[in-house]
C-alpha cells in the first residue's frame, strides 16, 4: 500500500502546488511579469493564519483573515511596485519581485523570530483515517477538498459571472475585452486578489501541515512555483493545474528513485530545464510570447 | 551571371493553410522589383523565409548562387542579405551614428573572437556617417535612434541596411505610416541605394509608388505568384486585376 | 594590516569579480542570470577537489576557470532557447539544482561541505595579493570588452537580437560568449574563495546569494563596470561597518533592490550621471 500513500502525498502536495502557482500564471498572462514576491504573499497567509488562530482559538477565523489581508497585500504589490514599471523591459519589474521577496523574509524573521510559531491547537489535522489499507490524513483531505472548491468557484467565476468573463477575456484578448467595456486596470486589481487569496490558503494549509510557520516558509514552494508555472506553458490555467499535479506525483515518487542523488526540492527545477530543452515553449505547447 | 536572389519552388504550410504554395522567381542583379499582393496574400510569410526567420517545407533560397536555406538571418545579411523592417526597430539606446557603424562593422562583429580583438572604431565612424549623409539624416549622428521622429527613424533602417554592403536590399514596407513629405525623402533615399548598383526587393502597399520607381513587379495571392514581369503589363492582367479588387485592395490593414 | 582587515579585502575581490563578471551577462549582453551563486560554487568545488588531490595552486586555478565556464555554456546553450524571462527561472532552477545535487554527494562531502582543504602557501597577505590582481584583471577585462566590438555587439543583443541579426550579428555565439567569459570568472571566484576560507559548505553558493550578487549589479548600474565595482565594495563593507546592516542583511540589500529598481533604474551610474549633466547645465 505504500505506492498509494505516495500518491496520497503527491495529490495533496500537487493541489497546494496549484493553488500556489494559479496566482503567479494569472499575473504572468495579465503583465508579463514573474510575480516572485507571490511567496511573500503566501507567506504572509500563513502568518496570519497561525497568529489569528492562536490568539482566538479557531483556525477558522484564522484562514478567514488570511484571506482579507493577503488580497490588500497582493494589490499593494502591483500599485506600488509593479505598476510604475510596467514600461521596463519585463526582467526589471521580476528582479525588483525579488528583492521585495528578500526584504520581507528578512521582515518576517525580525518581526516574529528566527524559530517560527507554532499551532497552539491542531490536532484536527494530524488525525488520520484508514481507507483500505491507504493512510490519509485529515490534513490531506482538507487539502483536496479546498483545491477542488476554490477551482470549481473559480471556474463557474470565470464562465458565469460578468466580471469574470471580462477578466478571462482581458487575459487572452486585452483590446477585445477593452472594447466591451471591461476596465483593464481593474482586472489587474482583481487578478492579484484572487491570486493572493489562493496563495494564502495554500500558505495556510501548508503552515498546519508542517505545524510551523517560519521565515522560510514561502520560499522553495514559491520558487517551485515559478517552475511549475514554466511548465504549465506559462499564462495557461489549465497547464498550471496539469504541472501542478504531475510534480506532486514525481516528487513523491522520485523521492524513492532518485532521492539518494539529488534533494526532493531540486526534482522540479530538473524537470523544468529538461523540459526546456525539449520544448522551450512549455509542456502544453501554449503560445506564450 | 547569377541571380542576386533566387526562390525555387518555395512552399510552407501553417496546420492546415498553405501560406506559401511553389513560389519560384529569380532577381537579377541591380534590378528593382515590387513584391506585391492583396492582404493575406502570402507576402510577409515569404519575406519571412527569404529572411531566414521561417524554414520552409519544401524548396530552397539562394543568394548570389548561394544556398542559403539552413542559414539563419545572421549568416545571410553576411552573404550580402540587407533587410529593413516594416516596424522600425532601432536600436533605441544607442546614437544613430553608433546605430550605423555597428552594421558597418558587420566583419569585425562576424564571430565573438574576432570582435573581442577589435577595439578601433574610426573607419567604421567614418563610413556610417557617409551613409547617413546619403539617407538624408547629417546631423542627427549624436542623437539616440529612439529620440527620432518615424521618419527619419525609417531612413535610419535604410542607412542600417545599407551599411552592412548588401547585394541584394529588401525593404519591408518603408512608406507604410510616413506622411507625403517624409515618404518622398524616403524614395530618394531608396533610389539613391539602387543607384548604387544594389538590388532592391520593395514590399509596399502604396501601389502608386511601386509602379513609379519599379522595373519589375512579381504580384502574390494565395501564396502563388499570379503575374510576373513589366509593371504597367502586369497590372493590366485580368487575374492580377480580380485578385486585387476581389482581395480588397481598399483595406490595407494588414501587417 | 589586521587578520579582520586581511580578511574583508579578500572576500570584497571576491565580490567584485563575481559582480563584474555578472554584469559582463546581464549587463552587456542582457541575460537576466539569477544563478551566478552556482558557478561560483562549482569553481569553489573544482578548486578543492584539486587541491586536496594534487595541492597545486595553478591546477586549482585552471580546474575553476573550466568547470565554472563548462557549466556556463550549458546554461548558455539554454539561453539560446529560451527568452530572457523564462532564462531567469532557468538559472534560478540550476542554482537550486546545484544546491540540491551537492548536497546528496557524499564526494563532494554533501551537506558537511569540504574542510581541510591545503592551504596555497602564500598566508593571507599572499592569499589578498593575488585576489587583489585578479580583480584588477577582471575590471581590466571588463573595460576592455566594453570598448571592443564584443562590447558593442553584446548591447545590440541585449537591446534586440532581431535588429542584431539583421546586422549580421550571431546572437547565439555572443550570448554563449557571454556566459562563457563570465562563468569562467565566476568559477575563478570560487577558487579565490577556496583558498581563502580552506573549507567550503554549499550554502554559500545559495540563490540568496545569487540574488545579493545581482543585487550590486543593479546598484551600481547595470553595464557599468565602474558602477558595479563601487556597489560591490560599498554591499560587503556596509554589513562590516554598521552593525544594523549586518544583522538586517537581507532586509537591506532587498529594501535596496527595490527602491534603486524603483526610484533609479539607472542605479549609482544612473544618479551619477545625472548629477553631472545637472552640473553641467548650471
Amino acid at each position: 500500500m505504500y505506492y498509494f500513500d505516495l500518491a496520497v502525498t503527491g495529490i495533496s502536495f500537487g493541489c497546494m502546488y496549484a493553488m500556489m502557482s494559479v496566482g503567479l500564471t494569472l499575473v504572468y498572462g495579465l503583465l508579463r511579469i514573474l510575480h516572485v514576491a507571490h511567496a511573500a504573499v503566501f507567506a504572509l497567509g500563513a502568518y496570519v493564519t497561525v497568529l489569528v488562530a492562536n490568539a482566538t482559538g479557531s483556525i477558522a477565523l484564522g484562514f478567514l483573515a488570511a484571506v482579507i489581508v493577503t488580497p490588500l497585500f497582493g494589490m499593494a504589490i502591483y500599485r506600488l511596485l509593479y505598476e510604475p514599471l510596467l514600461k521596463y523591459r519585463p526582467d526589471v519589474p521580476m528582479i525588483a519581485s525579488v528583492g521585495l521577496l528578500v526584504l520581507m523574509q528578512d521582515a518576517f524573521r525580525i518581526v516574529f523570530g528566527e524559530q517560527g510559531i507554532t499551532f497552539q491547537r491542531n490536532a484536527f489535522a494530524f488525525k488520520t483515517f484508514n481507507f483500505a489499507g491507504v493512510t490519509v490524513s485529515a490534513l490531506q483531505i482538507a487539502m483536496v477538498v479546498t483545491a477542488l472548491v476554490v477551482f470549481t468557484g473559480l471556474h463557474l467565476f470565470t464562465t458565469r459571472t460578468r466580471i469574470g468573463i471580462g477578466w478571462r477575456a482581458t487575459v487572452s484578448k486585452p483590446q477585445i475585452a477593452a472594447s466591451f467595456g471591461i476596465d483593464p486596470i481593474k482586472v489587474r486589481y482583481l487578478n492579484f486578489a484572487v491570486g493572493s487569496v489562493l496563495a494564502a490558503i495554500a500558505g495556510g494549509l501548508v503552515a498546519e501541515m508542517n505545524n510551523l510557520v517560519d521565515p522560510g516558509i514561502g520560499f522553495v514552494v514559491s520558487y517551485k512555483a515559478l517552475a511549475i508555472i514554466v511548465l504549465g506553458g506559462l499564462g495557461s490555467v489549465r497547464g498550471t493545474l496539469i504541472a501542478s499535479l504531475v510534480l506532486g506525483l514525481v516528487e513523491a515518487y522520485g523521492t524513492i528513485f532518485i532521492g539518494s542523488w539529488l534533494d526532493r526540492d531540486a526534482i522540479a527545477f530538473l524537470a523544468l530545464i529538461v523540459l526546456l530543452m525539449i520544448r522551450p515553449q512549455g509542456f502544453t505547447g501554449a503560445r506564450a510570447a | 551571371m547569377s541571380a542576386a536572389l533566387k526562390l525555387d519552388d518555395v512552399a510552407i504550410r501553417f496546420g492546415g493553410v498553405q501560406a506559401v504554395g511553389g513560389v519560384s522567381f529569380s532577381i537579377k542583379e541591380g534590378d528593382f522589383v515590387g513584391l506585391i499582393g492583396p492582404n493575406g496574400a502570402g507576402k510577409t510569410t515569404l519575406i519571412k523565409i527569404i529572411a531566414g526567420l521561417l524554414r520552409p517545407d519544401k524548396g530552397s533560397v539562394q543568394l548570389s548562387g548561394v544556398d542559403v536555406t539552413a542559414d539563419g538571418t545572421a549568416a545571410r545579411v553576411r552573404r550580402g542579405l540587407a533587410l529593413t523592417h516594416q516596424i522600425v526597430r532601432p536600436f533605441r539606446e544607442m546614437t544613430v551614428l553608433d546605430n550605423v557603424a555597428l552594421g558597418a562593422g558587420y566583419r569585425r562583429t562576424s564571430s565573438p573572437f574576432r570582435a573581442l580583438m577589435h577595439l578601433d572604431r574610426r573607419l567604421e565612424y567614418e563610413r556610417a556617417a557617409e551613409i547617413i549623409a546619403q539617407v538624408g539624416l547629417a546631423g542627427t549622428e549624436k542623437k539616440l535612434a529612439g529620440s527620432l521622429p518615424l521618419g527619419q527613424m525609417k531612413r535610419l533602417e535604410v542607412a542600417r541596411a545599407l551599411a552592412v554592403e548588401p547585394c541584394v536590399i529588401l525593404l519591408d514596407e518603408p512608406l507604410a505610416g510616413l506622411n507625403h513629405a517624409e515618404a518622398s525623402k524616403q524614395v530618394e533615399a531608396i533610389a539613391a541605394v539602387h543607384a548604387k548598383g544594389i538590388t532592391v526587393v520593395l514590399v509596399e502597399h502604396n501601389l502608386e509608388e511601386v509602379m513609379r520607381i519599379c522595373r519589375r513587379l512579381i504580384v502574390l495571392n494565395n501564396g502563388l505568384v499570379i503575374g510576373d514581369g513589366e509593371p504597367r503589363e502586369v497590372m493590366a492582367d485580368p487575374d492580377v486585376h480580380e485578385a486585387y479588387v476581389g482581395g480588397g485592395m481598399a483595406s490595407h490593414a494588414e501587417a | 594590516m589586521s587578520a579582520y582587515e586581511i580578511s574583508i579585502i579578500s572576500i570584497i575581490g571576491i565580490n567584485v569579480i563575481l559582480a563584474v563578471s555578472l554584469n559582463m551577462i546581464s549587463g552587456f549582453c542582457g541575460q537576466i542570470s539569477l544563478g551566478h551563486g552556482a558557478f561560483f560554487g562549482a569553481g569553489a568545488y573544482a578548486a578543492a577537489l584539486t587541491m586536496v588531490g594534487s595541492g597545486s595552486v595553478p591546477l586549482a586555478i585552471m580546474a575553476a576557470l573550466l568547470t565554472g565556464s563548462l557549466l556556463g555554456l550549458a546554461v548558455g546553450f539554454a539561453s539560446l532557447r529560451v527568452r530572457t524571462d523564462f532564462l531567469a527561472v532557468t538559472t534560478i532552477g540550476v542554482n537550486f539544482l546545484f544546491v540540491g545535487f551537492v548536497r546528496k554527494q557524499a564526494w563532494l562531502g554533501g551537506e558537511m561541505g569540504i574542510s581541510g582543504i591545503p592551504a596555497t602557501g602564500f598566508g593571507p597577505v599572499g592569499n589578498m595579493t593575488m585576489i587583489l590582481l585578479f580583480a584588477a584583471a577582471t575590471i581590466a577585462l571588463s573595460l576592455y570588452i566594453s570598448r571592443s566590438w564584443m562590447g558593442f555587439a553584446f548591447r545590440a543583443v541585449g537591446e534586440d537580437e532581431g535588429a542584431a541579426a539583421t546586422l549580421g550579428i550571431n546572437s547565439g555565439a555572443y550570448k554563449l560568449a557571454a556566459f562563457g567569459i563570465g562563468t569562467a570568472l565566476a568559477g575563478l571566484a570560487g577558487c579565490l574563495y577556496t583558498f581563502f576560507t580552506q573549507f567550503i559548505t554549499v550554502d554559500a553558493f545559495d540563490f540568496i546569494f545569487s540574488v545579493m550578487l545581482m543585487a550590486m549589479v543593479v546598484i551600481g548600474g547595470i553595464g557599468s563596470t565602474w558602477g558595479v565595482v563601487v556597489a560591490a565594495v560599498g554591499l560587503t563593507l556596509l554589513p562590516e561597518a554598521i552593525r544594523f546592516v549586518n544583522d538586517y542583511r537581507l532586509l537591506v540589500f532587498g529594501g535596496l533592490l527595490v527602491l534603486v529598481i524603483r526610484l533609479a533604474p539607472g542605479g549609482l551610474t544612473g544618479m551619477v550621471q545625472r548629477a553631472f549633466l545637472a552640473v553641467r547645465r548650471s
